[in-house]
This record gives structure tokens, C-alpha cells and sequence, in this order.
């Protein structure tokens, strides 16, 4: 099945960098506004107890939910398999992950890399989004783990993730 | 070693303007969740995957393979939305500047410089985070998005991180006691 959106895909192709530059820019202005920052939400409210940050993590996880329940009303064609664990087993991941897998894999991949990711970025003081705002403030550390998110990109397409799929393959979780 | 802490954290914020709503991350929160389903119902058709409408760490992996399959003529793999699309998904170049533009205007922008050890570090971090969203399939933002679309794994992600969170965070509470004794 070929999810169907507004634009026809002729148009789409010619759509996608442009929308995506103007959602980046409005992003981008009120992140550094309010400071957003997820890894800091968690961590504002464990050590004070301050809900400010975490507000907007918890806000975003229901808004999605609102904003893609209102367009499968609308455009049920463009919302492929919404919503998700009903249409495609409770615990199914959705596609982004090195495919090829058994669910039991995509379960492992979330619990790991999550754990570390929250555990490096408490230390780096924010998550991906609030280094690369502050990369945009001045901030030539941030900048710096920007360049490490580029160079990263290269270095998984071109090793880390076939490596990945042999190991987790090796040690019988394949399909 | 000190708590890192980013600039506005903390309920401590003081302005007293009519537009102070739009200051708070909840509006954008607000704002990036309904607008992440707007862009897939609209572009969906250039292709997949679905909920993928925001998220750092895909979308730098997008923008820069993309970039280098374009220039270099490589073969290197990103989502088939930015690979049909005449140029990959822009979002990162869009929050750079958006980044940019609302720091200068409220006087925000300020180089600030570190050691070049902080640089090896943060380097190597920001290497070592991608492996990792990119072996889960997204940043904690994309993980919100499947969230959202109900994909639970994205979940037990978000569980996972707030407890490494935790985690770091309380081993910093403990080396900050050990400096000060």
C-alpha cells in the first residue's frame, strides 16, 4: 500500500525541501525562544522539580497524537497504519531503524540507544535540537557536536549500520 | 564539574510581555506535533517512512548524505522521502537560521568559546548520539512523533531515556558533592 497525500507526488518531490525549510525556520526561532530542550525537561524535573521544559516534551507527544488523529479524519490515505499498535501489533516498531530484524530487535534498539542517549546528552547539557540552537547562538561547542552529527551521518550509512544488522543477525535476531 | 544548564531552564523566567505564551515551550511543542502531521499529510506521496515529519538527527543524517549522494555521486542511505525529493528534507538549514535570526534579534547571540578538549568531546558525542538515534530510528523528537502515531516502542524509548537521564544526572550530583568536599 502507497500512502496518498495532499499533493500529488510530482508536486510532492519539488514540496519537500521547501516545507521543510520554512517548518525548520519556525522552529527554529521558538526553540531558541523558549529554550526547548527534551533531555532538559527530564532533568529540570528530577533535580528542581521544575515542569517548564518537560511541559513542552509532554505537549508535543499529544499534540502529534491530536495533529495525526485530525488529518486521518481528514486525508485517511496519507496516514498510513494510524494508529500504529492497533493496525500493526502493540509492539511493532515503525520503519527508520536498519531493517530486517525480528520486533524483538527493534525492542532492544529502543531501550539501549535510549538509556545512552539520555545519559551523554544530561552531560553535554541538552538534547539534539537545543545543541544545534545553541551551535546557532554562538555556541562553538554545540556547533562541534553538530560537525560530530554530520561526520556521524557518513560514518553509519557507510559502516555502523551494516555492522549493526551482521551482529544483531549473528546472535539470532534475524527475521 | 559542574550542571551544565541551558540558558532559560527552570521556571525562573521573568518577562513581562503580551507575547510571553509564545515563549514557552509548550506552545512549541504544541506547534511542532501539529504541523509534523500537516507536512506528512501533505508530502507524504514523495514517500515514507510515516511520523517522520520532524527529528534532528534523521533529517542532518537526511541532509547531509543526501547532499554528498548529490555532489560525490554516492550511494549512501537515507529515508526515501529525501531520497525521491528533488533535494533532501531542509529542516536543520531551516532551525540554523531560525536559531540564528531569533538570537540576534533578541541580543542572544554570543560566541562562546571552549577548550579544545570540550571540542574532542563534543565531537565525538555528537558521532557517537547519531549512531544511536539513528540504530533506534530517530531523536528524542521522532520518538515523540511515533509516539504519537502510536507506535509503543517509541515509548518504552522515551522511558528508557528519562531513566539515562536520571541516571547522568545523579552521577553529576555526586561527582559536584565529591569536588566540593
Amino acid at each position: 500500500m502507497v500512502a496518498v497525500g495532499i499533493l500529488p507526488k510530482d508536486i510532492a518531490i519539488y514540496a519537500v525541501p521547501v516545507v521543510t525549510l520554512m517548518l525548520g525556520l519556525l522552529i527554529g526561532y521558538f526553540a531558541q525562544r523558549s529554550g526547548y530542550c527534551s533531555i532538559g525537561g527530564f532533568r529540570d524535573f528530577y533535580l528542581f522539580r521544575h515542569t517548564r521544559l518537560l511541559s513542552g516534551y509532554i505537549t508535543l507527544i499529544l499534540a502529534s497524537f491530536a495533529g495525526y488523529l485530525f488529518f486521518w479524519f481528514i486525508t485517511p490515505a496519507a496516514m498510513e497504519g494510524f494508529f500504529w499498535a492497533n493496525t500493526n501489533g502493540l509492539f511493532t516498531a515503525i520503519p527508520g531503524a536498519p531493517g530486517g530484524l525480528s520486533p524483538a530487535a527493534y525492542f532492544l534498539f529502543a531501550i539501549i540507544p535510549g538509556f545512552f542517549i539520555g545519559l551523554i546528552c544530561v552531560y553535554l547539557g541538552g538534547c539534539p535540537i537545543r545543541q544545534t540552537v545553541m551551535a546557532s547562538e554562538g555556541n562553538y561547542k554545540a556547533a562541534w557536536f553538530f560537525v560530530g552529527m554530520c561526520i556521524g551521518s557518513i560514518i553509519f550509512a557507510a559502516w555502523v549500520s551494516g555492522a549493526v544488522v551482521v551482529l544483531m543477525k549473528s546472535v539470532g535476531f534475524g527475521v | 564539574m559542574y550542571i551544565h544548564m541551558s540558558d532559560k531552564s527552570g521556571s525562573e523566567h521573568t518577562g513581562q510581555s503580551h507575547r510571553d505564551w509564545m515563549r514557552h515551550p509548550a506552545f512549541l511543542g504544541a506547534l511542532i506535533g501539529i504541523l509534523a502531521a500537516f507536512t506528512q499529510a501533505l508530502l507524504i506521496s514523495a514517500g515514507g517512512p510515516v511520523a517522520y515529519g520532524f527529528c534532528v538527527a534523521c533529517h542532518t543524517r537526511d541532509l547531509v548524505n543526501g547532499l554528498t549522494n548529490i555532489v560525490a555521486g554516492t550511494h549512501l542511505a537515507l529515508a526515501p522521502i529525501s531520497a525521491n525529493a528533488v533535494l533532501p528534507v531542509m529542516s536543520i538549514v531551516g532551525v540554523l537560521i531560525g536559531g540564528y535570526v531569533a538570537a540576534k534579534k533578541s541580543k542572544e547571540h554570543k560566541i562562546r568559546k571552549g577548550t579544545n578538549v570540550d571540542y574532542a568531546i563534543y565531537f565525538l558525542a555528537g558521532v557517537i548520539v547519531l549512531q544511536l538515534a539513528m540504530i533506534f530510528g530517530g531523536c528524542p523528537y521522532r520518538a515523540a512523533l511515533r509516539t504519537g502515531y502510536g507506535d509503543l516502542s517509541a515509548l518504552v524509548f522515551i522511558i528508557s531515556m528519562a531513566a539515562g537521564v536520571i541516571a547522568g544526572a545523579y552521577i553529576m550530583l555526586k561527582w559536584a558533592e565529591r569536588e566540593e568536599a
